[in-house]
């Protein structure tokens, strides 16, 4: 019991980066940007390929980071923008985005092959006991990041002009270059604070999966629904609580149906959330959070 | 309905019978091309026949798409699951319960059109991309179980597919029998788009995608339109899937929901809302890995860097821009044919007459005790009673605020009161639809005005008529090849831009919404409001945005429609233009009825002068 709520903790703080990474993208742009799994690829690629020729991890890790950051303006600049440009909207995003993505992908399939490479261990080696379950240190480490980069987020969109900026340009875009701000660079920030939190992810996840080109998929797929089961694109953090929660339906299902129920069971609790409430559980609209009418004295 | 099925207007339908007869031979001409192609197609070897095959059940597929997604605005992610139903239910119930692939066939189409419907009925709560979203995840969700139910569906290797059954003897030298099937079954579902499009359901399935609120206050039940589109395209979606089944191995790689993308790429690739532009977009998309025979992944990379291009040089994808350019090289000759002049024959006088009761006009509009709110909040009226008598235009003002756009809504359908009553005709009606309400002969104008830009105002004005012309949604499907469907749509036309001469909007008839001024997206609107002959009409803001000439004219439009016994209320901040008109004029102030009286009593009223006219 304690075992799986731990680890779907562990891996579901993983899909909630991802998911915070779209959200993020999605909350300035109010687009999905379908090439986010592929930035997290591209972090560990680039981290997997330079350690391996002898770099020391933090700089290689570093330098995936970076990487993954420039593609991230790069799908913006190439894929996002001129599409925006010509018509706020309409879907074409949706064929530019997932157009990158296969660029992406393929790209790297194309240099480092189609099989999976050694990636750095990190702390992947240490396990730690906690009561009757185990945990490696870098399953704590997933967790630890991702509350800190979830609450981090959170203070700096609330609490700095900045983040109040990216506030602004979500509302109206429109209305927020008339009072000055430049949305293409409160954009840009956006696409590379997102590679960097799917960037993050992956280095947390790389010790595990080790390095594949094919990574992005399974990731950009599983963080989407966490964006979607927590309301993800009215409020970034709620990603977060989405990924936790698919993270323990699925080590759950895992447990306690069979090892194959992972792949459906995640779907299933997401169909039900929807229906319930359509933009997701955490965010605003749901009905069952929504505040109550007041009481109107002598009514 | 007399005036749209009106014998005279057979003359003007034929007026041209030489261009009728030349688009008639160039048809048939297409058709011809099209049977030759497929003959060769058919005899053709297995590698050419199976990539022209399989781009044309993703052409179908694109198609289907398109239905909902160019002409409804709902984005669906779902065809790949339709797709994969259809294609799933006919190679298992054929291989292993051997039933007639025929029998199947319908059996499918019935399926998933019903679960479309269902799917469909979702996008009732929920829109845009969330719609686009949930419909994902049911593909996301039919994926999953296909690989998992090794037992039935053979997991990720899948079935092989059921074979097609061989032409009877005598007609073997046709070839594949195929290949037939499915060019067939393409050239049927481009008729059916074809002939959409030209029917008058057209418009009006852009005015729901567009300006659902005017759609609804035409008479135009929406959401059972929205459903039975979408279960339309589900089942044509699901009917791809059984031609699909026939191809080959049937596995859940072919229907994830990177299937329900792609189709979505095909459609805007080739042009979304055009009959042709999926066709073209599925076969770029189909035929592109076998056409641009390289190193798999060079070429996925330059697949993507296409489709980034052409999505971002040809926003509108390449028909949409094809027919742009067409248009420019050929001086805009379609909008002159529908130009009408202002010189127009005067509206029938089939409307019905102001019949005066025994003791004084009888009350036709009521509102009696109407509270309502929005939300949290103070109420927005409170206790309201309006009584609007037969051939009267009633007025309404008050400041910003005070709640009368919120009545207007009410009275129409489009909010539902918290307490008190609505009748029209003496009829209780709240709780009733706007639809409905159209159909008891009301009808209404937004403030700000809601209509279809891409389409001329002719075309807006046809929406206008939807519930005077019989079984326009039953005959959409084959409008073009009905004799009636023909008369309708020319005399539909005919009395459009008859209106519009009318309002004075006559010159503007050919040109797109979007392009005309302010003032005649006004004009526009209250012809598609006139051009149906109601009783009531509900004006909201009439005269904003309009010059003082335009105002003048407006008030002499109004002037001759209450001539013809048409009861009006009028929501208007102009008094100078109001209180000539009116019998009665009711003043709302913080939701509150005021005072319902004369012109006169309430020009005189102290309180009016000072919280309204401000004197």
């Amino acid at each position: 019991m304690l075992q799986f709520i731990l680890s779907g903790i562990a891996i579901g703080a993983i899909y909630g980066l991802v998911g915070m990474a779209l959200a993020i993208s999605f909350y300035v742009t109010r687009i999905i940007n379908f090439a986010q799994g592929q930035l997290m690829m591209v972090t560990v690629m680039v981290t997997a390929e330079l350690a391996s020729s002898g770099f020391p991890v933090w700089l290689a890790a570093v330098a995936g980071l970076a990487c993954s950051c420039i593609v991230g303006v790069l799908s913006y600049l190439i894929a996002v923008r001129p599409i925006l440009m010509s018509n706020r909207f309409s879907f074409g995003w949706l064929v530019s985005t997932l157009g990158f993505a296969v660029i992406v992908e393929n790209a790297a399939a194309y240099i480092w092959g189609p099989t999976s490479q050694a990636f750095p261990p990190i702390l992947n080696k240490i396990s730690l006991p906690i009561g009757d379950a185990v945990l490696t240190a870098q399953q704590l480490l997933a967790i630890a990041t991702a509350a800190i980069l979830a609450g981090g987020f959170e203070v700096v969109r609330r609490h700095t002009l900045f983040g109040k900026l990216g506030m602004a340009t979500a509302a109206d875009p429109e209305m927020a270059s008339a009072i000055g701000a430049n949305t293409t660079v409160v954009a840009i920030v956006a696409f590379a604070v997102s590679a960097v939190f799917a960037g993050i992810a992956g280095l947390l996840i790389g010790p595990t999966t080790f390095a594949n080109p094919y990574l992005g998929d399974t990731f950009g797929t599983y963080g989407f629904i966490a964006m979607m089961i927590g309301g993800g694109t009215e409020r970034p953090v709620a990603a977060m609580f989405g990924g936790l929660l698919l993270g323990i339906c699925a080590e759950g299902a895992n447990a306690l149906i069979n090892s194959q129920a992972s792949d459906w069971f995640p779907f299933l609790v997401l169909v039900v959330i929807l229906i319930v409430s359509p933009k997701g559980l955490f965010s605003a609209s749901n009905p069952l959070f929504r505040p109550r009418r007041p009481m109107v004295a002598g009514n | 309905m007399s005036t749209a099925s009106d014998p005279q207007a057979s003359p003007s339908a034929f007026g041209r019978p030489r261009a009728g007869l030349g688009r008639a031979a160039g048809l048939l001409a297409v058709v011809l091309a099209y049977l030759a192609a497929t003959a060769y197609v058919a005899q053709a070897g297995l590698g050419f026949q199976s990539l022209v095959l399989v781009a044309a059940v993703f052409a179908i597929l694109a198609i289907s798409l398109d239905l909902v997604a160019g002409m409804l605005g709902l984005y669906s992610l779902g065809q790949g699951g339709f797709f994969g139903i259809g294609a799933y239910v006919t190679t298992i119930l054929a291989n292993d319960h051997g039933w007639n692939v025929f029998g199947l066939l319908l059996l499918v189409l019935v399926v998933t059109g019903l679960i479309g419907a269902a799917v469909g009925a979702m996008s009732l709560r929920i829109s845009g991309l969330y719609f686009a979203i949930t419909t994902f995840i049911f593909t996301l969700v039919l994926t999953v179980l296909a690989t998992d139910m090794v037992n039935v569906t053979g997991g990720l290797q899948g079935l092989l597919g059921p074979a097609f059954p061989d032409f009877p003897e005598g007609l073997g030298w046709l070839g594949r029998p195929l290949a037939w099937c499915i060019m067939l079954a393409l050239l049927l579902c481009l008729c059916l788009a074809w002939n959409v499009r030209r029917s008058p359901l057209y418009p009006v399935l852009l005015s729901i995608r567009d300006a659902e609120p005017f759609a609804e206050a035409a008479g135009v039940r929406t959401a059972a339109i929205k459903i039975g589109v979408f279960g339309l395209s589900a089942a044509m979606a699901g009917g791809a899937g059984w031609l699909f089944s026939f191809l080959g191995v049937v596995s859940p790689s072919q229907f994830d929901w990177s299937v329900s993308l792609n189709v979505l790429v095909m459609v805007l690739i080739g042009g979304i809302n055009t009959t042709i532009g999926p066709v073209i977009g599925a076969m770029f998309v189909s035929m592109f890995p076998t056409v641009v025979n390289i190193n798999p992944w060079l070429q996925e990379i330059v697949y993507g860097a296409l489709s980034i291009l052409a999505i971002t040089l040809l926003p509108e994808g390449v028909v949409g821009v094809a027919r742009r350019v067409l248009a420019r090289s050929f001086g805009g000759s379609a909008a002159a044919v529908e130009n009408i002049g202002p010189d127009v024959a005067p509206m029938p006088a089939s409307l019905p007459a102001a019949a005066p009761g025994p003791d004084g006009p009888e009350i036709l509009v009521e509102c009696r005790g109407i509270e309502f709110g929005y939300g949290v909040g103070p109420k927005v009226l409170r206790n309201v009673d309006v009584a609007v008598r037969r051939g009267h235009i009633h007025g309404l003002i008050g400041p910003n605020g005070s709640g009368k756009s919120t009545l207007a809504n009410v009275i129409s359908g489009r909010l539902r009161p918290h307490a008190g009553e609505v009748l029209i005709k003496g009829l209780r009606v709240d709780g009733m639809p706007p639809s409905s309400r159209s159909r008891l002969g009301l009808r209404r104008t937004f403030q700000a005005a809601q209509l279809v830009k891409e389409l001329t105002p002719t075309q807006n004005v046809m929406v206008g008529l939807y519930d005077r012309v019989p079984r326009i949604v039953s005959r959409a499907p084959f409008w073009p090849m009905l004799p009636s469907g023909r008369r309708d749509m020319a005399a539909m036309r005919r009395r459009a831009g008859e209106t519009l001469g009318i309002v004075g909007a006559g010159e503007w008839a050919g040109r797109r919404v979007g392009d005309v001024p302010h003032g005649i997206e006004q004009l526009t609107q209250l012809a598609s409001v006139y051009v149906a002959g109601p009783d009531i009409i509900v004006l909201d803001e009439p005269a904003t945005g309009l010059s003082a000439k335009e105002v003048r004219h407006l008030a002499a439009i109004l002037a001759h429609l209450k001539g013809q016994g048409v009861t009006m209320i009028i929501i208007e901040h102009q008094t100078r233009f109001l209180f000539p008109l009116c019998d009665r004029v009711t003043v709302l102030n913080a939701g509150e009825v005021i005072l319902t009286g004369s012109a006169d009593e309430v020009r005189a009223h102290p309180t009016i002068r000072q919280v309204y006219l401000g004197e």
